[in-house]
């Protein structure tokens, strides 16, 4: 098996595919997200609306383009916009496609209207989706969507090809998600007093993963120091646990990574960082990341 | 003040009357309504902001003295906010809302047109909340279980129990002829610790007898707060096996849908065969059976969706009963129907738990989600008369092919197996068709797959194993790389 995987491996590494799978992060993300949309819609039987997805491929692209035609973004950036749009057909609902098309315009376009420092604020998708629950009262998430089976795959999948990429910044999501894992496990095993069960049920959540994994983690839209981002993980988390667990609010993280983004800036103003950037070569990337 | 009015028994036994409705579509034929399903409990829910209304309905069996029911609430419920109501409300409900069959005939293409419309009806069950026994008594610090409230209420004795410990709130229900199971303990001291209040109640017999109701009267929550769920946990204590639990949840935007499981539609606008008409109590009761374990056996079952404010005209696609009337809602605990254009958006959730499945309580959310959806299956007679003609023929080769997808299906949702019924309903076609259908034809859709449902959903489905594997092969394709790389830059 070793032989043949080894095999596999090389035949993989010499064609290339690897080497393009490296040279952005966002490949990276594409795949896996696709993958994630592929499971959701085939084996957790989502009702996949293709009219809606369309419409926000065309809102990410079109406000994309247009900032590629006014020269503000790199030419290669609709990569970004076919992130933020997988991002929108994961997360988000709503009742009719102009609410995704509109959730795409706004989730790309804030990119390049709300910058400070030469950094735009929001992840998009999150920027997308909260704005259009907040304008439209009629788009929502679902938090209960993946269920609990879709962990494994979850944790596999990304950890699998998130050693292939170059995100450095994986590290944020999984600050994130163990300073969850330590709030829950204080409250709901040592002080509620429930079966461990009860606490992987919770942790366990797909949205909370795919929030970890590929919001959270973000690296526009994350402070740019390493000390910085841990601190910030654990903030994020903490407040999502309070909010979740004292006001029951569904789907917290979001609402507070939404609200909380417009800190970056004074963190990244304090801590003096260099900003991040998709194209930088790996030695660029480990000095801004380190 | 009504009263308790027919025998609790008479709850498992009475079939729900079919009461045929013509829509636009066909007449209802058969529903699969809550009646079919054993052990199961039914709770109709109404949100408005932070505004609960909750009400249980038990299908408890047994002496009404031994009756108890401990409810975990998050607020001391005043006097007011608790209220006693009829059975009927729940029938409404359920008759209206349970999954349907429809059915249709076929013109003759050879003749005048013949057209018909039939629907029929379905079934849908949910489970009772944990029953204990109690007794009433005042605060007593020995047990660190303090009286909050104690009302007595129509035929039941009511009491708000606040408590500090488990271990003394058990000790306290036992010492007053409470019987609760021995695992109850563990599943208290977090509900304790959650600050919430447990509603206890037990049945006053004598006002029961009087009332004369027969059975036990849905008991009406009413109560502020930001938690919208359904505590299962307790109800989970003495039960080792699955339980059923069906809710009826109303909100003024959309549906309901739960956020700590997967809620997922159920089939629905299936074409079955004509034979199943008879059998679509034990056909519904497999298909949900058979989603149940196909979607790992913690997910909850969307059965019925839809607007059905006053204003609204068309409120099912056919109805199996009377739609609700304005009196159901605010029996059920709609308070806003006085607004101008008042939106009800009715959600019917069918949810199978045990304790391995289920670990946590029910967490729900009102979405704006104003899609409608029922569970619809579909008859369709066939065309009557002289088929002789050409297009007559054409007609009938055209339904052996369909009834042969029928077959098909059914086995494709409720497992059952090709069988002398199915041979007969093909060979009823064949008989009149000059041209006979070829024998391979005739065979090749029989399952030959063995009619055992996986033991657990979750191995049926490929994807995960599919991306494991690829994920591995990546892991090794890094591992490969890293001494590679180390050359390269030697």
């Amino acid at each position: 098996m070793s032989t043949l995987t080894n095999n596999l491996s090389r035949h993989i590494y010499h064609s290339g595919i690897l080497k393009w799978l490296r040279s952005d992060g966002r490949h990276f993300q594409i795949i896996s997200q696709l993958a994630f949309l592929a499971f959701g819609i085939f084996a957790l039987n989502w009702d996949a609306d293709w009219q809606k997805y369309f419409a926000a491929l065309v809102g990410t692209f079109s406000a994309q383009a247009l900032a590629i035609h006014f020269k503000v973004a790199p030419s290669n950036s609709l990569k970004s916009a076919l992130v933020t749009t997988l991002g929108l057909c994961l997360l988000m609902k709503a009742n009719s496609p102009w609410l995704f098309l509109f959730a795409g315009l706004f989730a790309v376009g804030q990119k390049f209207l709300i910058r400070v420092n030469n950094k735009h604020l929001w992840n998009p998708a999150n920027f997308g989706i909260v704005i259009m629950i907040i304008i439209s009262g009629e788009s929502w998430i679902s938090p209960g969507q993946w269920g609990n089976s879709a962990l494994l795959v979850f944790i596999i999948g990304t950890s699998g090809l998130a050693v292939l990429s170059n995100i450095k910044r994986l590290n944020i999501g999984i600050v994130f998600i163990a300073s969850l894992l330590i709030l829950e496990y204080c409250r709901v095993v040592l002080f509620l007093g429930w079966d461990t069960d009860v606490l992987f049920h919770k942790i366990s959540s797909g949205s909370l993963w795919l929030f970890a994994l590929f919001m959270i983690t973000d690296p526009m839209t994350t402070p740019n120091s390493r000390i910085a981002r841990i601190i910030w993980a654990i903030f994020i988390a903490s407040i999502s646990f309070y909010l979740a667990n004292f006001h029951f609010i569904n789907g917290a993280p979001f609402w507070v990574l939404f609200f909380a983004t417009p800190i970056t800036p004074v963190i990244d103003y304090l801590t003096k960082h260099k900003n991040f950037s998709w194209n930088t070569s790996s030695t660029n990337l480990n000095t801004t990341t380190k | 003040m009504k009263t308790i009015r027919k025998i609790l028994i008479s709850l498992l036994i009475l079939p729900i009357t079919a009461q045929s409705a013509q829509a636009f579509c066909g007449f209802y034929v058969a529903k699969a309504d809550a009646k079919l399903f054993n052990n199961k409990s039914e709770v109709i829910m109404v949100r408005d902001g932070i505004h609960n209304v909750i009400t249980m309905s038990s299908d408890f069996k047994g002496s009404l003295k031994d009756f108890a029911m401990v409810v975990p609430v998050p607020v001391v419920l005043k006097e007011k906010d608790i209220r006693v109501v009829e059975r009927n409300i729940f029938d409404v409900l359920d008759d209206y809302s349970a999954p349907r069959l429809v059915e249709y005939y076929d013109q003759n293409p050879c003749a005048a047109d013949l057209y018909n419309n039939n629907v029929s009806d379905c079934l849908s069950r949910v489970k009772p909340i944990q029953t204990i026994a109690l007794n009433e008594e005042n605060i007593d610090k020995k047990y660190g279980v303090k009286i909050e409230a104690h009302y007595s209420i129509e035929e039941y004795e009511v009491l708000i129990l606040s408590a500090t410990e488990s271990n003394g709130l058990k000790n306290w229900l036992l010492d007053n002829g409470y019987q609760i199971p021995t695992a109850a303990e563990e599943v208290l001291n977090p509900y304790i610790k959650s600050n919430m209040k447990f509603f206890v109640v037990k049945v006053n017999v004598e006002k029961a007898i009087k009332n004369n109701t027969g059975y036990l009267r849905p008991i009406q929550l009413s109560f502020d707060h930001e938690k919208f769920m359904l505590p299962l946990r307790l109800g989970m204590a003495n039960s080792e096996g699955t339980q059923d639990m069906i809710v009826y949840a109303f909100s003024k935007t959309g549906r309901v849908e739960c956020t700590n499981y997967r809620t997922v539609k159920l089939p629905t606008d299936r074409n079955i065969p004509l034979y199943a008409q008879q059998k679509f109590g034990t056909f519904y009761k497999s298909l949900f059976d058979k989603e149940y374990r196909a979607q790992g056996r913690n997910a909850v079952f969307l059965e019925y969706a839809w607007n059905v404010s006053p204003y609204v005209s068309m409120k099912c696609d056919p109805c199996v009963g009377p739609p609700p009337i304005n009196q159901d809602f605010v029996t059920a605990g709609v308070n806003w129907l006085e607004t101008p254009n008042p939106t009800v958006f009715f959600t019917r959730l069918h949810v199978r738990y045990s304790r391995d499945k289920f670990p946590a309580d029910l967490q729900f959310q009102v979405t704006p989600n104003t899609e409608n959806f029922q569970c619809r299956y579909i008859l369709t007679h066939p065309a009557s008369g002289d088929l002789s003609c050409e297009q007559g023929q054409n007609y009938l080769s055209d339904l052996y092919n369909r009834r042969k997808r029928e077959i098909d299906e059914v086995y494709a949702l409720a497992g059952w197996n090709y069988n002398t019924l199915a041979t007969g309903y093909l060979n009823e076609i064949v008989g009149q068709m000059k041209e006979k259908p070829q024998q391979d034809q005739k065979n090749e859709f029989i399952p030959t797959l063995p009619d055992s449902p996986s033991p657990d959903g979750n191995s049926s489905n490929p994807l995960p194993g599919i991306l494991i594997i690829l994920s591995m092969l990546l892991i090794a394709t890094y591992k490969y790389k890293l001494p590679q790389k180390q050359n390269l830059s030697s």
